[in-house]
């Protein structure tokens, strides 16, 4: 089904006989395997309004993710929580849209320094299990009438509703960055290096280790970058020498740590969550082989692991599960092959309290059970 | 302004109730004698007042947990409390709820500089949170003006912004994880030290729900390095729409001030009357405020002001230091107290685009004569936060009735614009009846029913943020089934 | 906020003045973030805005205050942290002497209360007596734990253990100054501080007349009246003030003054509120005039040229700011530039705006709170690594003084030991509180 209309939409999950499998441009095809039948949301397009001058920008759910930042990028300015693009990783293809980067709450390196695809959402409509069209937020920065729904929204990947539009603040692209490059670090000295650097007042926008480098990003003014990148370099001195990246060089670098490149070709991956200075004894306890591929971004909050074949991936699985419970944080199986995606927890099991509120949730939204049901557990 | 009447029957409890939760508090924790509970009848919205059933002063989440038990039991309402700063009524409870305030709970729990956060119980005022961190460097950024009294727990529940909140976000993009207690006492964690939900963000929709889902009784806030050197640079213009095009201009550069704050007229003149911070006097004042090493102050700053002065202002004024940075700022701080020494005055916080900025405040200026009532505007320019002022005499009879009707025009109009009524005070009970404004029924009945979930017996703090028509089936309810 | 008086109310003079302070109360609770008794007990009937809000229903109601009513009032320090903080302008000392007057009229105390606070009343303000008290509480502490009554207890625990003789530079005389003349001005010796410390005063005479003042000690004066204005027996007070105000009107209508100098900030702020206290009196006149030309003696010494020389070692120097004078008289950094003038280092504790827990006799009356706000102090204190700690207040020397660790003084001390002055004695080897140095001193010791 491609409805054009959000009352296209609102008339199609009305009357809906059984489940239906929400997608946008069907590129981040992420959580438990969903039967039902497809509906995309490609077909509701279009930036409805665009103000730079209040940083607010407001677009249909199926509008290409593409389009959104070349009409930003016109106006020099951008989405500043840097979403991901999931297709190298998943080996999927397709035109990714605003409503799946807002259904899968999808970041990237920069949500260190500025926040997560939720922070920047100002608004959204959607339209609930029921068919009705419901709105909440607006397009203004500071909005506390009501409860935030639009947080709930965003992560909660088509189970609580289609959405239909989005509104977002927006930033400046600045005028130059520079990043720093350590080699030689392993996990413990990246993460120590990571934490000096986000605690200094030099405004590190990414924090990254991969293949056996840490990354540390510096944006803005050119001479405000020429001045941190020198008094950062200095702080860090007792953890190396770095070089300096920029440019295009540095842009497809970030790119690339983005999208997890360093794990494209793996055929089972995890995305986990944690406080940044577990990483180094979370890696060294579910993976002291280092067989597994692994990116750390985040300053190490988040770590994507990959293993190249799922032979073992039951066992890695369980192995993620139990240090994180241990440490808290959470795993969640962003790639798998389908059997295991469905016998296995996607997302993190969650303690039986919040889990029966989440059940709760859906069933208030979604009381036929049909807006992907079961995709997050 | 309706609140509903209170239930006979749990009036009738009332001794039992005392009994009960004097089983499981501090002797001094259970204040129910009428000449005590009085003080708890309001919050800063000293317009509308009820002494409650009883107060109790909990001093630990098991404390917080068994109080909500016994009237989740009992089928008492209870009306969570802070610092009871609130300007929205968040905290006016009915003659038959139990006002539970945190303010025993203010420790900090842990500190924790290589992952960038705090964890605090949350009866903590918000500045003494950046007081527990400062000498390290650090600082917790959502600041409300209030920020000296008001406690953590307020902040979460209303999502509280503040001046420096356009370039830091304001508490939901702060906050980390909470201790949450149920209305029937159970005791949930959510968060924590590392980021992103699991699965549902939950902390995203407890944070704005005005104390309705649960007591927030631990919250873990991140932290940040302080930065370098800040410093604001001042300017007047002699026309409203001017200044807001200087705001709009600054914002397309690409420069990021961290804060830029909007006085009009009527409040400068009335700040200066008070505060003698030597503001000029003209129709729109603005202070923008650039953080970082003295070199890219510079840089900011000269952006900034070239496109000051593209406009013609009629003053512009940088600080050449600490000492004139701060009586640039003194005027703006002491704004609110200024014009509270004229008059009683009430005060909005309806949110509009930016760009209509010179519309509305046009708009407002009419309004004003139409009602007979002047007003003063103060707001956070750079998001649109408007904070207009209407002065009033609270002793002069149905002036405070007229004043409300301009209030709720003005904020009628903040959404007919493409705004918002409340941008950092919170619904509370003061904009409950404008609700329908800005939502259809449909959109209310959502929102209802995450708090269905959250509190199916509509126990915690039912009389706010929904109108009570759209409110009253599901408190019905409760009392029916009692 | 809005008030509810009936225009015969209004009448009073009291209750007129407590409506305009009432009105100019927003409820904004910015008073409750500093407030020393909301800190320790979390609850908002013992915060400056719980309190105005029990006010404003007595008064407003003519209402006989209940137990519960009176036990929150009873517990406000009366450190004015509260007026520092208040945007609005609210005058909360005002409000609430005005509260303990209406109190201490219309509410029958329990008996044993009444007593202990006829006791202090009587005794406190008299040195004479004073000095008596303190010996018997010597005699009495070995037995202390048999006293039932808490606050007897504490005011055992309180009195110093060793007491200075009667110092004759109290008596009534004038002090040549040892530099060509600048100032006459009259040094109040108070009451209790003269009974526990005599060396604040010998200092501050020293240090005054080496910069060129004549101090003259008229006849007549004597206790401030802030003690019984506090507890709200406000004929006592007044009969106290209005010596005070006829004996330094004499003096300025004879040789004249150009101030009158107060070394114990507590009394300071009262004296500087005697033409608010005198408004509608006879005596208004010479009040205001009193009111006037009352200074601390640290306001008196940024006046004077303090020579940077310094014959003291760089010491560090804990800087305790007694709430009288930081917020009652808002006087926050005379004293610090003086230390620093002098050559001392000084640093400050965290906190440094909440209350010692002294508040006059609050030690005595409030012990549980006293000792939990004493708690906070001492530890900020410490956590700073001073030499030495200073105070311009007597109440706050004594309450810190007993677990410090280090010497506590007086500043007038340091700035009197740096200008050429004798190390103070509570530095010393010689007993603290009473080296006579001057010619014209006799000591009379009164124990050993």
């Amino acid at each position: 089904m491609h409805p054009t209309s959000e009352a296209d939409l609102a008339e199609a999950i009305a009357t809906a006989k059984g489940a239906l499998r929400i997608q946008g441009g069907a590129t981040r095809d992420i959580g438990a395997p969903v039967i039902g039948t497809p509906l995309s949301t490609q077909a509701m397009d279009g930036i409805v309004e665009y103000e730079p001058g209040a940083l607010t920008l407001v677009a249909r759910a199926g509008t290409p993710l593409a389009q959104i930042e070349a009409a930003l990028a016109a106006e020099g300015q951008r989405l500043p929580f840097e979403p991901m693009d999931h297709r190298p990783v998943l080996g999927t293809t397709g035109t990714p849209t605003i409503g799946g980067v807002v259904a899968a709450n999808v970041s990237g390196p920069r949500r260190v320094q500025v926040g997560a695809c939720r922070d920047f959402l100002l608004g959204a409509r959607f339209v609930d299990g029921a068919g009705r069209v419901l709105k909440n937020g607006g397009r203004v920065m500071k909005n506390v009438t009501g409860y935030d729904l639009v947080k709930l929204m965003a992560g909660s990947f088509g189970t609580l509703g289609v959405i239909t539009e989005v509104s977002f603040k927006v930033l400046p692209i600045p005028e130059t960055q520079v990043t720093l490059a350590f080699s030689g670090h392993d996990p413990a000295r990246a993460v120590v290096t990571m934490a000096a650097a986000l605690s200094s007042p030099f405004e590190v926008s990414g924090a990254a280790w991969v293949q056996g480098q840490t990354l540390l990003r510096l944006e803005g003014m050119e001479r405000s970058v020429a001045y941190r990148v020198g008094a950062l370099a200095q702080r860090l001195q007792p953890f190396g020498q770095a070089d300096h990246i920029q440019g295009t060089a540095a842009n497809t670098l970030w790119q690339t740590i983005r999208d997890a490149g360093a794990l494209v070709g793996c055929e089972t991956l995890w995305r986990v969550s944690l406080k940044p200075s577990d990483a180094p004894a979370f890696l060294a306890a579910v993976d002291p082989e280092q067989q597994l591929k692994c990116q750390i971004d985040w300053g190490g909050g988040l770590i994507w692991l990959g293993a190249q074949t799922a032979e073992n991936a039951a066992n890695t699985h369980a192995r993620l599960r139990a240090e994180i419970a241990t440490l808290g944080g959470h795993v969640t199986m962003l790639k798998a092959p389908t059997a295991l995606r469905t016998s296995l927890a996607v997302f993190q099991p969650e303690p039986p309290a919040t889990a029966a509120l989440a059940r709760a949730l859906r069933h208030r939204f979604d009381p036929k059970a049909i807006l992907n049901p079961g995709l997050m557990g | 302004m309706e609140m509903p009447a209170p239930n006979p029957a749990v009036l009738a409890l009332k001794p039992r109730l005392v009994a009960r939760l004097q089983e499981v508090l501090a002797p001094d924790a259970v204040i129910h004698d009428e000449a005590e509970t009085r003080a708890y009848e309001c919050d800063a919205l000293t317009a509308y007042r009820c002494p409650p059933l009883c107060a109790v002063l909990p001093s630990t989440t098991q404390q917080v947990s068994d109080v909500l038990r016994i009237c989740h039991e009992m089928g008492v309402p209870v009306v969570p409390r802070g610092s009871g700063t609130s300007l929205a009524g968040g905290a006016l409870p009915t003659a038959d709820s139990v006002i539970l305030g945190v303010a025993r709970m203010n420790d900090v729990l842990e500190v924790d500089y290589d992952n960038r956060f705090v964890r605090v119980q949350s009866g903590r005022t918000n500045l003494s949170v950046t007081g527990a961190v400062e000498a390290d460097g650090f600082f917790y950024a959502p600041d409300p003006s209030s920020q000296l009294a008001c406690a953590i727990s307020g902040n979460i529940a209303m999502n509280s912004g503040g001046a420096h909140c356009l370039k830091y976000g304001v508490t939901t993009n702060n906050l980390l994880g909470v201790t949450l207690v149920l209305m029937d006492g159970t005791v949930l964690e959510l968060g924590g030290a590392h980021m992103d939900a699991p699965g549902l963000d939950f902390l995203g929709v407890i944070c704005g729900s005005e104390g309705q889902l649960g007591v927030v009784t631990e919250a873990t806030l991140r932290i940040l390095p302080k930065p370098e050197g800040a410093r604001p640079v001042l300017m007047g213009y002699d026309s409203n729409e001017v200044a807001g095009q200087v705001v709009s201009d600054i914002i397309k550069a690409g420069v990021l001030p961290v804060a830029i704050e909007f006085m009009d007229r009527p409040c400068i003149r009335a700040t200066e009357a008070f505060a003698k911070a030597g503001y000029p006097d003209c129709e729109a004042l603005l202070i923008v405020e650039v953080e970082g090493s003295a070199d890219e102050i510079d840089e900011q700053l000269a952006l900034i002001t070239a496109i000051a002065r593209r406009h013609n202002p009629v003053e512009l004024r940088e600080a050449a230091d600490e000492e004139q940075a701060r009586r640039i700022w003194l005027g703006r701080k002491s704004a609110f107290g200024a014009m509270g020494q004229i008059n009683d005055y009430m005060c909005l916080d309806g949110t509009i685009p930016v760009s209509q900025l010179p519309y509305v405040l046009r708009r407002i200026g009419e309004m004003s004569k139409d009602y007979g009532l002047g007003v003063g505007n103060v707001f956070h320019a750079g998001d649109g936060n408007m904070h207009p002022l209407i002065l009033f005499d609270a002793n002069k009879p149905g002036d405070l009735e007229l004043c409300e009707a301009f209030g709720a025009d003005i904020l009628r109009l903040c959404v007919e614009v493409g705004g918002c009524l409340t941008g950092e005070h919170g619904v509370g009970i003061e904009k409950r009846d404008l609700m329908v404004d800005q939502f259809a029924p449909d959109d209310l009945d959502i929102q209802m029913a995450v708090k269905d979930v959250f509190d199916p017996k509509w126990l915690l703090n039912p009389a706010k943020v929904f109108p009570l028509a759209a409110s009253e089936p599901r408190r019905q309810a409760q009392i029916a089934a009692e | 906020m809005q008030t509810h008086f009936t225009p015969t109310q209004l009448q009073d003079p009291g209750t007129a003045r407590a409506n305009d302070i009432l009105r100019a109360c927003v409820h904004c609770g910015f008073c409750t973030a500093t407030c020393p008794t909301y800190q320790v007990l979390g609850d908002e009937l013992d915060s400056p805005r719980g309190r105005i809000y029990l006010i404003k229903d007595m008064l407003e109601n003519n209402r006989v205050p209940d137990a519960k009513t009176v036990k929150h009032i009873d517990r406000c320090l009366s450190c004015l942290a509260c007026m520092s903080t208040c945007p609005s302008g609210v005058h909360y000392m005002h409000l609430v002497d005005h509260a303990r007057e209406y109190i201490e009229n219309t509410y029958r105390r329990p008996l044993g209360e009444r007593l202990l606070r006829w006791v202090l009343a009587r005794i406190l303000p008299h040195p004479k007596r004073f000095r008596v008290a303190l010996l018997l509480a010597q005699i009495g502490r070995p037995f202390a734990r048999l006293i039932p009554d808490a606050r007897l207890r504490a005011m055992l625990a309180m009195a110093p253990r060793s007491l200075p003789p009667v110092s004759r530079n109290d008596d009534p005389q004038s002090f040549a100054p040892k530099a060509p003349r600048k100032m006459r001005v009259a040094l109040m010796t108070g009451c209790a501080q003269k009974a526990l410390n005599t060396d604040i005063n010998d200092a501050t005479i020293r240090l005054l007349t080496r910069l060129g003042c004549e101090v003259v000690v008229p006849k007549g004066a004597g206790c401030c009246g802030a003690l019984t204005h506090h507890m709200g027996k406000t004929d006592e007070s007044h009969q106290s003030a209005a010596r005070n105000i006829r004996a330094w009107a004499a003096e300025m209508d004879g040789q004249g003054l150009d101030a009158i100098v107060i070394n114990t900030s507590g009394c300071g702020t009262t004296i500087k509120d005697y033409g608010h206290m005198f408004r509608t009196s006879p005596l208004a006149a010479d009040a205001q005039r009193v009111s006037a030309i009352a200074m601390d003696i640290s306001e008196v010494l940024i006046k004077l040229d303090l020579p940077h020389a310094t014959t003291a070692p760089a010491l560090t120097v804990a800087y305790h700011a007694a709430c009288s004078l930081q917020h009652g008289q808002q006087i926050k950094d005379h004293p610090k530039t003086l230390l620093k003038r002098a050559g001392f280092r000084v640093v400050e504790p965290a906190d440094s705006h909440l209350c010692c827990g002294s508040a006059g006799t609050f030690n005595l009356m409030q012990p549980e709170i006293s000792a939990q706000l004493k708690a906070r102090k001492l530890a900020t204190l410490q956590a700073r690594n001073p030499d030495v700690i200073a105070a311009g207040n007597i109440g706050c020397m004594m309450q810190i003084g007993s677990a410090a660790g280090v010497p506590v003084v007086h500043t007038v001390e340091l700035l009197d030991w740096a200008t050429g002055g004798p190390v103070p004695p509570a530095m010393g080897a010689t007993q603290p509180g009473h080296a006579p140095s001057l010619p014209s001193a006799m000591a009379v010791p009164i124990l050993r």
